[in-house]
């Protein structure tokens, strides 16, 4: 039988141990990077929460201890409390203000650009930055805030020295600095609602709020979980703002878990401990996220 | 890359020093070093400490390193007995010359404050800068006093008297002092320390490893500051930085020490703007000289050096009475020497610095830290209860007192096991 000659050049396919090893070489760079960046420093906290370190003298073994402690810490339970109570005020007010911009920026007005700019800038400017400027302005003697309440009559707030009111402060200043970011997405999510739907609903006489409630709510579902996970996640890592402005307090009333677990490694140098408490908060924000999914997440 | 040229360094011979990174003493250790190496055939390099968010924490991630220096000049005193908890600093008592010479500069007090719980000297006494109060001389000008307020009722007295709302907004805005109401730990060592040393004339916090502060003094403080807060005679409100109320005229006193001095003159107002110093203020009842802290910083020769000898041989230029002086001239801090008042080596410097005086006068009553490597959590808890009981008045100062006092026992057994 005739065979014809193929006028293309087979390339030469890699025989033997080449073969076998090529897939894993082109691999490798991620794998060493898992190895080094991941999975080292991860098994290292492991073999860690079961020792006593203060990183300059030799580890001792030490057992269960650092998780018994840890069930015994009452600063550290409060400063759990203290993530929780921010998380409850910070999530609802980013997701309603970004929401609400994102709905404003989404209607034809003038300037969209500049708006949709200036929102976003806090997000890029440095977190430490903002911070000290919202330390200004929050000042109960000297700061802008006071000085106009008391302009108009009204009394001073202690935004950072009261301590039922200093984690509100630091939630709406969180809230300022990363509403840009959400606006966003929820701008993203709002582009992606068919303009059709609208219309139907228009010519079956549909308000505004039913349109917003029956079609925009449902279709931007997504972009509503993404936004309470990533603010969740963002949220439970609180520590710059307190860090800065009030250092934990008043009367640990900002002490936030990262803060702590921070003043615990870096301040203290209880290694073995901080990283038993970073394992377990950890483990709590893995929970929270997993119940907000449950009851989040519907298809559309 | 500072760190792998240290390494390199030390292969040839060269000893690796580290100085803090201010303009002055940057300057008084290259005078001493390029001294040393015109006349030494082992040089000696200096570098300013490489930059980090703090020398305690670049001094730290050099000791994991393994990438000390040999000679780190300007660590604080309380961070050394966990240095040499952990084995990384040569016992000095161990070379030769060192007691004598020891004996012979500071005072025996000091040599028991610096010696380890192992009975080993780990740490060259080298500067103080002590805790004084500073005031506006229109204290006394303008508010009628006829002496300074340096007792607990003369200054809350004079803290009535400058209590001020000069915009007439219904809150006060002038106020007699300030200070931080932070929480962070060393914040204490500035205002409750300072005043439990000069009330107790200089009593331990820590004493054979329990806590030793719940006594009349500390409670006497807390009750001091507690007043203050309470009248508003101080503001509540954390200062940012960069803001000098003192200076604004917003204060009139500060607790502070001699690099104030100039600060004052530099960045004053006004021409006629005055001010002066006198001790911490003490219970109505104190008798005698006043203590005060004298926020002491050391040298120590980490184990990596390999000529140990030679390095303290050049530290002792360093901290010799000339090189004392020269510590005076070239950055205005006192040297931890005793009669540094009286020795005529440094009287000419201050007679043409007459406040800096002051300061080498109340360095003959002067107390550093305990030697405990658990001092920073020793006073994190006491400025838990500090917080509680003097800032919002939520403890008496006996119960606050005593709840630190049961806290720091708990951690100070904890840790012996």
């Amino acid at each position: 039988m005739f065979k014809r000659k193929s006028i293309y050049k087979t390339p030469n396919k890699p025989k033997g141990w080449k073969k076998t090893m090529m897939p894993y070489l082109m691999v490798s760079p991620y794998i060493i990077h898992f190895i080094v960046f991941v999975a080292f420093p991860v098994l290292f906290s492991l073999v860690l929460t079961f020792h006593e370190w203060n990183i300059i003298s030799p580890m001792k073994f030490k057992g269960f201890n650092n998780y018994i402690k840890m069930f015994n810490d009452r600063m550290f339970w409060k400063a759990i409390v203290n993530t929780l109570q921010f998380l409850v005020i910070h999530i609802p007010l980013q997701l309603i203000f970004a929401l609400a911009l994102a709905e404003f920026l989404n209607q034809k007005i003038r300037f969209k650009g500049f708006f949709r700019a200036a929102f976003f800038l806090p997000v890029i400017v440095s977190g430490v930055v903002v911070t000290m400027l919202w330390q200004q302005l929050f000042g109960f003697d000297t700061g802008l805030f006071n000085r106009i309440l008391v302009s108009v009559g009204l009394d001073r707030v202690g935004w950072l020295v009261d301590p039922d009111i200093a984690m509100t402060s630091i939630a709406i200043m969180a809230t300022w600095k990363n509403v840009g970011l959400y606006v966003i997405l929820f701008l993203v999510g709002l582009q992606t609602v068919p303009a059709h739907y609208y219309e139907a609903a228009s010519i079956e006489g549909a308000s505004h709020w039913q349109k917003f409630r029956r079609i925009t709510l449902p279709m931007i579902n997504p972009t509503i979980f993404m936004v309470v996970i990533l603010s969740t996640i963002g949220g439970f890592s609180l520590f710059i703002e307190p860090y800065i402005m009030t250092g934990g307090g008043p009367l640990n009333s900002t002490l936030s878990s990262v803060l702590y677990i921070y003043k615990q490694a870096f301040q203290y140098y209880h290694m073995g401990y901080s990283v038993t408490l970073g394992f377990f908060f950890a483990m709590l924000i893995l929970a929270v996220v997993a119940i907000q999914k449950k009851y989040l997440e519907t298809d559309i | 890359m500072l760190s792998c040229n240290a390494s390199k360094d030390r292969k040839d011979g060269t000893l690796l020093y580290w100085s803090s990174n201010n303009g002055p003493e940057i300057e008084f250790t290259k005078y001493f070093v390029n001294q040393w190496n015109e006349n030494n055939t082992t040089a000696i390099k200096f570098q300013p400490i490489p930059e980090g968010q703090s020398s305690e924490e670049v001094i730290l991630a050099s000791v994991v390193g393994k990438t000390t220096p040999d000679i780190y000049a300007n660590m604080w005193q309380g961070s050394v007995e966990m240095y040499a908890k952990a084995g990384v600093l040569i016992p000095l008592d161990t070379l030769e010359g060192f007691t004598e010479f020891i004996k012979e500069r500071c005072t025996e007090k000091v040599i028991e404050e610096i010696t380890s719980s192992d009975g080993h000297i780990y740490q060259i006494p080298w500067k103080i800068n002590p805790f004084m109060t500073i005031y506006n001389k229109r204290l006394v000008t303008d508010f009628g006093f006829t002496q300074l307020p340096n007792t607990y009722a003369s200054y809350l007295e004079a803290g009535k008297a400058v209590k001020a709302d000069k915009n007439n907004d219904g809150y006060v805005d002038q106020w007699v002092g300030n200070t931080s109401t932070r929480i962070i730990w060393y914040e204490r060592l500035f205002n409750f320390y300072a005043l439990y040393i000069a009330a107790s004339d200089g009593a331990s916090l820590i004493k054979n490893n329990k806590a030793a502060f719940n006594n009349e003094y500390a409670i006497g403080v807390f009750r001091f500051l507690q007043e203050i807060y309470r009248n508003e005679y101080f503001s509540i409100e954390r200062l940012p930085a960069g803001q000098d109320m003192f200076l604004s005229e917003g204060i009139f006193t500060k607790w502070t020490g001699p690099w104030d001095i100039t600060f004052v003159e530099k960045f004053k107002q006004r021409d006629d703007f005055e001010f002066g110093f006198f001790p911490m203020m003490v219970p109505e009842n104190k008798k005698g000289p006043v203590y005060t802290y004298s926020d002491p910083k050391n040298m120590v020769i980490f184990n990596t050096c390999t000529q140990p000898q030679k390095a303290w041989e050049f530290i002792k230029t360093l901290i010799d009475k000339e090189g004392d002086k020269k510590l005076l001239e070239f950055t205005g801090q006192l040297p931890n020497r005793k009669n540094i008042e009286t020795d005529s080596i440094f009287q000419e410097y201050f007679e043409n610095n007459p406040k800096v005086k002051i300061f080498a006068k109340q360095a003959n009553y002067i107390k550093g830290v305990d030697n405990s490597e658990y001092i920073i959590e020793v006073l994190d808890i006491i400025s838990q209860e500090y917080e509680a009981c003097v800032i919002y008045n939520k403890k008496t100062p006996e119960e606050a007192i005593r709840d630190a006092e049961k806290a720091v026992n708990v951690l100070l057994t904890g840790r012996k096991n």
